[in-house]
């Protein structure tokens, strides 16, 4: 009988740290792409939580994996919209950097 | 010769070294992806992580969604930065001074997300039957049950949703001159 | 492709064993649908073709619909009628909302009407609009109102209801400001829908208050909660009033009246099926569907009749001096409609039902008549402009002049039986005022129609001399015929004999809890009793309406009406101004709004303005302070994001566990 990977915990333990992680470095990162790679860091963490709360509580059961079908296919439209912004500013302002995106500012 | 039920030597069963080993290998890829200097090895590494997320998935009786993450996002959406980081990096942008200058206050909220993670966990009581042992491999019929059932609608709305993604996409990314970039990342998408 | 699935899925699992509707019966709302899609996606390129497609659509529409509309009348449905579960709309904890469609002899009563003026409403306009630009767009616009229309009919959850409730407003609003790059359709448009906005506010308000005491708007299970008692007292009067604000603004009645005479700026093909004969019922369609919950209530009821009765009376003393022919109809539908909510609020629930049929029929009549005779001379609204056209136009004055006598009440047309049973169960019930009222304006709607047929037809012609009036093609002669039909024969089919006619026996079982929770019982009619009687007076006076109208209007009486009106100037005046409702409006939204809006300017700039100004270098500073925080880059937001989350579910650990 294992003792780690048959419980719920280690899973959500896992999920809660590359959320933490995701969130720190769309926080602190300077770089708009490694903004939105910190982002899908974070939908996977959720993922993992959502999926393991499908496969470990019975009333869930197969809801998870649908649940995060669903994610997997909003990720992919955020990536796509993000990625398609980034390079349209990247156009205009020549660079990369977000701290230096402060027109609404003025 | 069959396998022994755990490792030797170690005595932990193979199921939780496969555990450790993948969760090992997603938190140490995120960190890299968070704390790296070099943006193409950011990009890199979060394929790393996210095929060990794929793993993870395995191990919770997932296959089809491990299938999809592969597909979607280590065939796809990780592709999809990697152009995108090329096109994006000139001579100007700085190699180094990864972080913002508000650094440590968002690792000080990070840390403080992460409490509130255990503080939920230690606090237990999920008001619901939880199940211990190993999932079973076999969970792609319940999902397209839920699939195709209860969330149909959801499904669809997510299939315009993308839809209109790539519209979008497109649009964004060919503003200034018709469809060169724009175009050359929905194919990439696709 | 995946609704049509689900569709399909729901239709080929069987439901409760008894009372299902067939299979088809989804279809009545796919084929307008489809039709709006389709014309909307491709109209343009048909141009002069594009009605093909959405005329086909509502004729296939209303013959499956009298597929089950005749049987549900002639109550071969059951009592409870027949329903079919197509799929669960929104599944959010213990609260569904199911999407599923019921027929039973009250749908049947509405169908019967929305379709058949639809129907004929889709031929006419092939020739009404056919010289527009936006023809392709108006046909659309048409299909997208069937759809909704059916939609608030069939649903069998006020969710549904409420969602086809403002999908109806919405057609009306494009159909309303179909011209819009003229002024006064697109203002006229706005009003309809910001008047409407304000009835359904209390409607939304109502549907709350059912799910807060109920957990459900599944309609059958509303109403039996009801029956057993379950809202009474206040709790069931506000609930009942709120949601008869909806009804109140969607058949304009009073005081949010003001939108329907102002409607009449659309085509008037949109004016005979929306304003007229369809759309304005759906607030009487709802109030007699949430009968039980009415009933349950005695003050709702008398707001019900009294508000009912009160329109109708203001309603006929307006259309007496209107000069604008479609604005005469206007009012005048106002005028029974409003009858036919004194009706529900006596508890006459069958003849309010009976004379919505009726009146759908020879009202769209009329409504489509007018718009032959303005489509005759030339786009005159102006019935002084007119006159003398019965020799010129004689099928449109032949149908019109049927359409008359059926609103005038006299028999054995339609309008007699339902006006009658109304006035009967009135007077019967004990509301005496709302008969003698409802008597009144009996006799002066037999007037005013009179005075419109007389200043159109009859007489000598003022038309312009350039203007030749010329019958209309007969795409639009032929639905004033076959409108002309129902308006002559549907009072005898459904209402003969009296109190015991097929539209009492279909009905009656629908509205059998709320007569029970009232008391009321139907006693045996008599011709040689009371009910003679009450035939009798309102015939008479219907008689007494038509014979004034006809004896004033018949020739030029120019100097004699202009003697009448001299001695009522402060009555005419009125009544031309439409009892300056509209400037009351302004006066009070506008003008006193204003003021009040002025005088809290002034209390700004010298008592706010002077406090701030004093406080004002710390303000300045402290805004240079946080001028700060407003950094202009997004991680810093994002921050403030993560704190505020952070900070919520801390907040949520501490409170919640």
């Amino acid at each position: 009988m294992s003792m780690i990977a048959g419980h719920l915990e280690p899973y959500l333990v896992l999920s809660g740290l590359l959320f933490s992680i995701g969130s720190f470095g769309f926080l602190a990162r300077r770089n708009a792409i490694s903004m939105l790679m910190s982002v899908e860091i974070m939908l996977n963490a959720v993922n993992i939580a959502v999926v393991a709360f499908g496969a470990f509580v019975p009333a869930l059961a197969g809801q998870g994996i649908a649940f995060a079908m669903l994610i997997i296919a909003v990720a992919a439209a955020e990536a796509t919209v993000g990625l398609a912004i980034i390079i349209a500013i990247y156009r205009n302002r020549k660079t990369p950097l977000v701290d230096e995106y402060d027109t609404m500012r003025q | 010769m069959p396998l022994p039920d755990t490792l030797p030597l170690i005595g932990i069963t193979w199921a939780d070294a496969l555990f450790m080993l993948l969760g090992g290998v997603a938190v140490a890829g995120a960190l890299g992806v968070v704390l790296g200097r070099d943006i193409i090895r950011n990009g890199l590494l979060l394929i790393l992580t996210l095929g060990a997320i794929a793993g993870i998935y395995v191990m919770l009786g997932a296959a089809i969604l491990a299938g999809a993450q592969v597909l979607v996002y280590i065939g796809a959406i990780s592709v999809l930065i990697l152009f995108a980081i090329m096109l994006t990096q000139s001579k100007a942008a700085p190699a180094k001074l990864n972080f913002q200058t508000q650094a440590v206050p968002a690792a000080l909220i990070s840390a403080l997300l992460a409490l509130i993670f255990a503080v939920t966990l230690g606090g237990g009581g999920w008001n619901a039957t939880v199940f211990d042992g190993t999932p079973p491999p076999e969970g792609t019929r319940g999902a397209a049950d839920a699939l195709f059932g209860p969330y149909l609608l959801a499904f669809e709305v997510a299939s315009v949703l993308l839809l209109a993604a790539v519209i979008g996409g497109i649009y964004l990314a060919s503003l200034p001159r018709a469809g060169q970039i724009g175009a050359e990342e929905e194919e990439e998408r696709r | 492709m995946s609704l049509i699935t689900a569709l399909i899925r729901a239709a080929s699992e069987s439901g409760e064993p008894a009372a299902v509707l067939p299979e088809y019966a989804p279809l009545l709302l796919l084929l307008p649908l489809g039709g709006f899609l389709l014309t909307a996606a491709i109209g343009r390129r048909l141009g002069k073709l594009a009605h093909i497609v959405p005329l086909l659509a509502i004729v296939a529409t209303w013959a499956l619909s009298m597929s089950l509309a005749v049987p549900a009348l002639l109550g071969d449905l059951g009592e409870a009628g027949a329903s079919r579960e197509l799929f669960t709309w929104i599944a959010s904890g213990d609260l569904t909302f199911s999407m599923g469609i019921h027929v039973d002899a009250l749908t049947g009563a509405l169908l019967l009407v929305v379709t058949t003026v639809g129907a004929l409403v889709h031929l006419y306009s092939v020739g009404y609009m056919s010289h527009d630009p936006g023809y392709w767009r108006f046909f659309a616009y048409l299909n997208l109102f069937m759809f909704s229309m059916l939609l608030l009919v069939l649903a069998s959850n006020l969710l549904v209801v409420f969602a086809a409730w403002e999908l109806v407003g919405l057609s009306s609003y494009l159909l309303i400001g179909f011209w819009y790059t003229k002024r006064e359709p697109g203002l006229a448009a706005k009003k309809a829908f910001i008047t409407n906005r304000v009835g359904d506010v209390g409607f939304a308000l109502g549907l709350m208050g059912l799910v807060a005491v109920f957990g459900t708007l599944d309609i059958p299970t509303v109403l039996a909660g009801v029956a057993a008692g379950e809202l009474t007292g206040t709790a069931a009067t506000v609930i009942a009033l709120l949601i008869f604000c909806g009804a109140v603004g969607k058949s304009a009645q009073f005081p949010l009246h003001v939108w329907l005479p102002d409607a009449m700026e659309g085509p008037t093909p949109v004016s005979a099926l929306i304003h007229a004969a369809t759309m304005v019922n759906a607030g009487v369609y709802l109030v007699a569907r949430m009968s039980p919950l009415f009933a349950a209530s005695p003050e709702a009821m008398l707001v019900v009749a009294a508000i009912g009765i009160f329109t109708a009376i203001f309603a006929a003393s307006i259309a007496f001096t209107q000069t604008d022919i479609k604005r005469v109809l206007a009012f005048s539908t106002l005028s029974q409609l409003g009858y036919m909510f004194a009706a529900l609020g006596v508890g006459a629930w069958v003849p309010a039902i009976f004379h919505l049929i009726t009146h759908g029929f020879f009202k769209g009549l009329l409504f489509l008549g007018s718009g032959s005779v303005i489509h005759a001379v030339d786009g005159e609204q102006e019935m002084p402009k007119m006159g003398g056209l019965a020799k010129k136009i004689p099928i449109t004055y032949a149908t019109m002049l049927i359409g008359t006598i059926a609103i005038a009440g006299l028999p054995p047309l339609a309008g007699f039986w339902s006006k009658d049973e109304i006035l009967g169960e009135a007077f019967k019930f004990g509301y005496t005022w709302v008969w003698l009222v409802g008597l009144v304006v009996a006799g002066a709607t037999a007037f005013y129609m009179f005075r419109l047929m007389g200043l159109t037809f009859w007489g000598k012609s003022r038309i312009r001399e350039d203007v030749h009036p010329h019958e209309s093609p007969w795409t639009m002669t032929l639905p004033l015929i076959l409108l002309a039909i129902p308006s002559i024969g549907i009072g005898v089919l459904l209402g003969f004999p009296v109190a015991d006619g097929i539209i009492v026996h279909g009905l009656e079982p629908i509205f059998h809890t709320a007569n029970e929770m009232l008391g009321h019982e139907h006693a045996k009619w008599q011709l040689f009793g009371i009910d003679g009687i009450l035939m009798l007076a309102s015939v008479t006076v219907a008689s007494i309406g038509t014979a004034i109208g006809v004896r004033l209007f018949r020739s030029d009486n120019g100097d004699r009406i202009r003697a009448i009106t001299a001695r009522l100037q402060p009555l005419y005046v009125g009544s031309k101004g439409r009892w300056f409702f509209d400037d009351l409006n302004d006066l009070i939204f506008v003008r006193l709004g204003g003021r009040v809006a002025h005088a809290a300017w002034w209390f700004d700039r010298r008592i706010v303005d002077g406090a701030v100004n004093g406080v004002g270098a710390l303000t300045s500073s402290g805004g240079r302070g946080l001028r700060q925080i407003q950094t202009g880059r997004v991680q810093n937001y994002a921050l403030g994001i993560a704190l505020g989350l952070a900070a919520m579910a801390i907040a949520y650990l501490v409170i919640g566990s």
